[in-house]
């Protein structure tokens, strides 16, 4: 991936009707990864995750045009895709009829269904652990842990204050030792 | 995965050494070559997507101005056409939507629909006042009826005893009904109509089913006297016109038996 050009670059060219689509384009190869593992992770399943980084583009696409300069598209797209994982999470909800007390089952079950799942390995037990989090706390640690987001950005992307997020991640990670250790 | 920059890496040390400790790995399987072509799926996506809005929202210039004339000559052009092809030519859309039933309804609803009308239109009607009259109206119009049978019987048997002796009479009378037998009583048409009179409405209507045979719909209606019904227009309109016939022809008829 070259990254020859910045966001702004990007962005200034996304505004000119000629090279809109360029840019776009562009926006897309430069984020795609980073998007589909953050909202794989929340959504677990890869067809969910293909569907939800399809339509967070569409959003992108109509949203980009009045994108306000002084915030990081990075953050913003971020942002976006949380709110679409976190949207379709609430809709699969809905449809399977399942309370929001299962909600953590309904995600470990998804795991537990993945046909290379291991419930011996570490790495699979990690993902149970990260599972049984609520969701605030789930969100946060996989932002620090797997993205290694500085808690400024994480602040724009989850709208929440630096310091209630470093407490979140506090939380989040203890728990998950816990989990680990006694499981 | 990279390696966890330092900063982050020293501060789940402080958490947790254990999750500090541990090799990152990542569990979840992407299938192969997903990557490669993302963007241009994705691409794809969204320019359909925003084909699909601009279809939708982008009208040929001119398109409004010309609307009502091109919809009216069309209406006049094909005024026989039916409703489904009509809107077809009109709007496509609303022709497609249509097959789509949007509201729901209860399970075997239409099964016993027609009943369920029925009982409230007939629970509903007993409470008419009308209802009665109508019956009243029957009553005379089979009293009219029975009367000729009655007479016609009678006057049999009148000719019958004048030209034959008391044995034969006894003989005669063993075969024949019992109403007949009583109909000899009734010598003169006062005492006939007296006999009517004094029937009571389950006594006619007992006989009416009996003999319905003979008292079928069209021999009512050839006797009755049709030239005074209301207008059967006027029972639409004012629901009040047949009362107030039944009324004047029940007082009549009452005129006519005292």
């Amino acid at each position: 991936m070259t990254e020859i050009q910045n966001d702004q670059e990007l962005l200034a060219l996304f505004k000119e009707p000629t090279t809109k689509e360029q840019a776009f384009t562009s926006i897309i190869k430069k984020y795609q990864e980073k998007l589909y593992w953050h909202i794989r992770r929340i959504v677990i399943s890869h067809d969910d995750t293909d569907d939800v980084l399809q339509n967070m583009f569409i959003k992108v696409w109509k949203g980009l045009e009045n994108f306000r300069e002084d915030s990081q598209l990075y953050t913003w797209l971020y942002r976006i895709a949380t709110n679409e994982s976190l949207t379709f999470l609430t809709q699969q909800k809905k449809r399977n009829s399942i309370s929001i007390n299962d909600d953590e089952n309904g995600l470990s079950n998804k795991l537990k269904s993945d046909t290379h799942f291991d419930a011996n390995k570490l790495e699979w037990k990690l993902q149970l652990a990260i599972q049984s989090l609520p969701e605030k706390q789930r969100l946060v640690f996989n932002l620090r842990y797997y993205d290694e987001m500085p808690y400024e950005q994480m602040s724009h992307v989850l709208e929440t204050s630096e310091g209630a997020l470093k407490a979140s991640y506090h939380h989040a990670a203890k728990k998950i030792e816990n989990y680990i250790l006694n499981n | 995965m990279e390696n966890k920059s330092t900063e982050i890496l020293n501060e789940l040390k402080a958490i947790s050494p254990l999750l500090a400790a541990m090799e990152k790995v990542n569990v979840f399987i992407v299938p192969d070559e997903y990557f490669s072509d993302l963007d241009e799926r994705i691409l794809t996506t969204v320019f359909i997507h925003q084909d699909e809005k601009n279809n939708l929202q982008k009208v040929p210039e001119g398109y409004f101005d010309s609307l009502p004339d091109k919809i009216l000559s069309k209406i006049k052009v094909e005024k026989n056409e039916s409703a489904t092809e009509e809107i077809k030519a009109l709007s496509p859309a609303l022709f497609y939507l249509k097959e789509e039933n949007t509201f729901a309804v209860p399970e075997n609803y239409f099964d016993d629909l027609s009943d369920r009308i029925l009982n409230k239109i007939n629970g509903k009607e007993r409470e008419v006042v009308s209802i009665s009259s109508v019956k009243k109206w029957w009553k005379y119009a089979a009293a009219a009826v029975i009367t000729g049978v009655i007479a016609i019987s009678s006057l049999q048997i009148f000719n019958h005893t004048s030209n034959s002796n008391k044995k034969e009479i006894i003989a005669a009378s063993a075969s024949i009904p019992d109403y007949i037998k009583e109909s000899s009583q009734y010598k003169t048409p006062e005492k006939l109509n007296q006999g009517i009179a004094s029937l009571s409405d389950d006594e006619i209507v007992n006989y009416l089913e009996t003999t319905g045979s003979i008292l079928d719909e069209e021999t009512i209606t050839k006797n009755l006297d049709a030239k005074d019904l209301p207008n059967a227009d006027d029972y639409l309109i004012d629901e009040n016109t047949l009362n107030n016939f039944l009324k004047k022809t029940d007082a009549e008829s009452n005129k006519n038996i005292q």
